[in-house]
């Protein structure tokens, strides 16, 4: 006795045929969408990490040949200032020789000392479990170092995090919508079923089927095309993702960060054929339910 | 068990297929009903057997006002009613064991228990080569008997049959009778739709008439019908 065979035979007609593809591609955009978002929050902690506790403290010369006893007098009074306070876990000053060479790319060979006068700069690594009075801290720099310049890098975290929570709310809109349509598609082809097969539940419903006898019978069938749609869709995301991961690593883009996912986000990635399953089931389901009190 | 009180019913807002319907079948009677092509015998039926609700009047099953009935307690109540369609409707894309089990199936009774039921109904009917068939592959009387296997595998209450001879010659719808009346001995209620009043008329039985939109009732060994409007027994 086939117990686990459908009484409805859903294999008789097409309706649902296209169905796979639909949520396969759901769940390849999904996929992609998801690993958007992880990469998007993997920049975000990058950069957070990277920037957070640190700030830059940069003292314009106050003329271009100004020499380089007053310069290095400023910049003691600054370090002082800075090593005396709490919160304040180092303070370096960035070697002008250094900074040439970041320059020299954009600027070209021996175009810098003579004709753009480069301020000192002096980066601050600052305690994040118990941060200085920053306004304080700059307010007395200020007085002791006129001139004095700080950059906090908020603002720029701030835009970059602006930016990163639109990509992602962007991609959660995408699935929002590619996964609404997948619901749409699948109470189409679920009230086409009921349509092609209304004999077949007429019978079932006379020989004593509850509704959630019939529902079961369309949310099992549902299911097993969510989960082979959703399969499909995983086949077709994981090269995608492992290529355009590829790309990432071999562009050499510092500020783009390495797109290897980890176990966790892989095991997110794997489950979403489950998730397409289920919400192909349930929506097949309340279709049933609410369909059968209006046809019988 | 079934208890019509001034029932009446019509398709839509079209006429009233019969009107002021009044009868009661007591538990373990059999009774036919007769009537020309046309004159509601299927109607009538599937009031009986829940596919319809009354436009007028009230109908009962099993002591119960079927328009209170909630969708769930009207699918139990069905559980307790076998019925012969006319037109079999067997599920062409089951075999004939898997369409007699399917009201055992459907109340959700163990695939073990399940199989070992149908074997033995199916020999009974003397369809035991024919447990894997598709119905498309069985002549009209082999779905004939699979459809009668399948309307008393649950042990109903109440047998209810619309034309169950309108496809088979005489011989064997005189057997069929035969064993509608063995499972009615065994104390189903049973209610036959025909048209060939020949036939009925071999069975000592009461007769439920319908004609000109009215139900009339004939009691075993008499010819002349008289009308059931207003509150005889059966």
């Amino acid at each position: 006795m086939a117990s686990a065979h459908l009484d409805v035979p859903f294999d008789r007609d097409g309706s649902a045929r296209f169905l796979p593809w639909l949520i396969g591609f759901m769940v390849y955009l999904a996929a992609l969408s998801l690993v958007s978002a992880l990469a998007m929050n993997k920049i975000l902690d990058r950069w957070d990490s990277g920037l957070a506790g640190q700030l830059t403290l940069q003292i314009p010369p106050s003329q271009p040949t100004e020499p380089l006893d007053r310069r290095e007098r400023r910049l003691d009074r600054a370090i002082e200032i800075l090593t005396s306070t709490a919160g304040v876990t180092g303070a370096v000053v960035l070697d002008p020789a250094d900074m040439n060479k970041l320059l020299v790319p954009w600027l070209g060979e021996g175009a810098l000392e003579e004709d753009l006068p480069l301020p000192d700069l002096i980066a601050v690594q600052l305690d994040p479990s118990a941060p200085p009075d920053l306004e304080e801290l700059q307010f007395r720099l200020a007085e002791a170092v006129p001139g004095i310049e700080s950059d906090g890098h908020q603002a720029y975290l701030a835009r970059l995090l602006s930016l990163t929570r639109s990509i992602q709310i962007g991609a959660a809109v995408v699935v929002l919508l590619v996964g609404l349509s997948a619901v749409l598609a699948v109470v189409f082809v679920t009230n086409t079923g009921l349509s092609i097969h209304r004999h077949v539940i007429e019978v079932l419903h006379m020989i004593g089927a509850h509704d959630d006898y019939v529902a079961q019978q369309f949310q099992r069938y549902a299911f097993k095309l969510g989960l082979r749609g959703g399969f499909l869709g995983l086949v077709l995301a994981v090269p995608t993702v492992l290529l355009v991961g590829r790309q990432f690593d071999a562009s050499d883009v510092t500020l783009l960060p390495n797109l290897a996912l980890s176990p966790v986000d892989w095991a997110a990635v794997a489950l979403l054929p489950l998730i397409a399953a289920v919400i192909a089931m349930m929506t097949a389901r309340f279709t049933v339910l609410r369909t059968l009190v209006q046809l019988l | 068990m079934v208890r019509f009180e001034d029932a009446g019913f019509r398709y839509g807002s079209g006429p009233f297929v019969f009107q002021d319907a009044t009868f009661h079948l007591e538990p373990g009677s059999f009774h036919f009903v007769l009537g020309a092509s046309g004159a509601g015998k299927s109607s009538l039926l599937k009031l009986m057997y829940l596919a319809l609700s009354p436009t007028l009047g009230r109908v009962s099953l099993f002591g119960r006002s079927v328009s209170e009935l909630t969708r769930n307690e009207l699918a139990n109540m069905r559980r307790r009613i076998g019925v012969i369609f006319q037109d079999f409707r067997l599920l062409d894309h089951l075999s004939a064991m898997e369409n007699v089990a399917l009201p055992l199936r459907v109340s959700g009774q163990h695939d073990e228990r399940v199989q070992q039921h149908v074997i033995e109904l199916l020999a009974w009917v003397g369809l035991a080569e024919q447990l894997q068939a598709l119905p498309p592959t069985l002549s009209g009387g082999e779905q004939q008997r699979v459809a009668i296997a399948r309307a008393v595998i649950g042990r109903p209450s109440l047998l209810i049959a619309d034309e169950p001879t309108g496809n088979v010659d005489d011989r064997i719808a005189v057997r069929l009778l035969y064993l509608f009346e063995e499972l009615n001995k065994m104390g189903t209620t049973v209610v036959i739709a025909t048209h060939n009043e020949g036939l009925a008329a071999r069975f000592a039985q009461p007769i439920l008439r319908l004609q000109d939109g009215q139900v009339r009732y004939v009691a075993p060994g008499y010819r002349r019908s008289f009308s059931l409007a207003r509150g005889s027994g059966s």
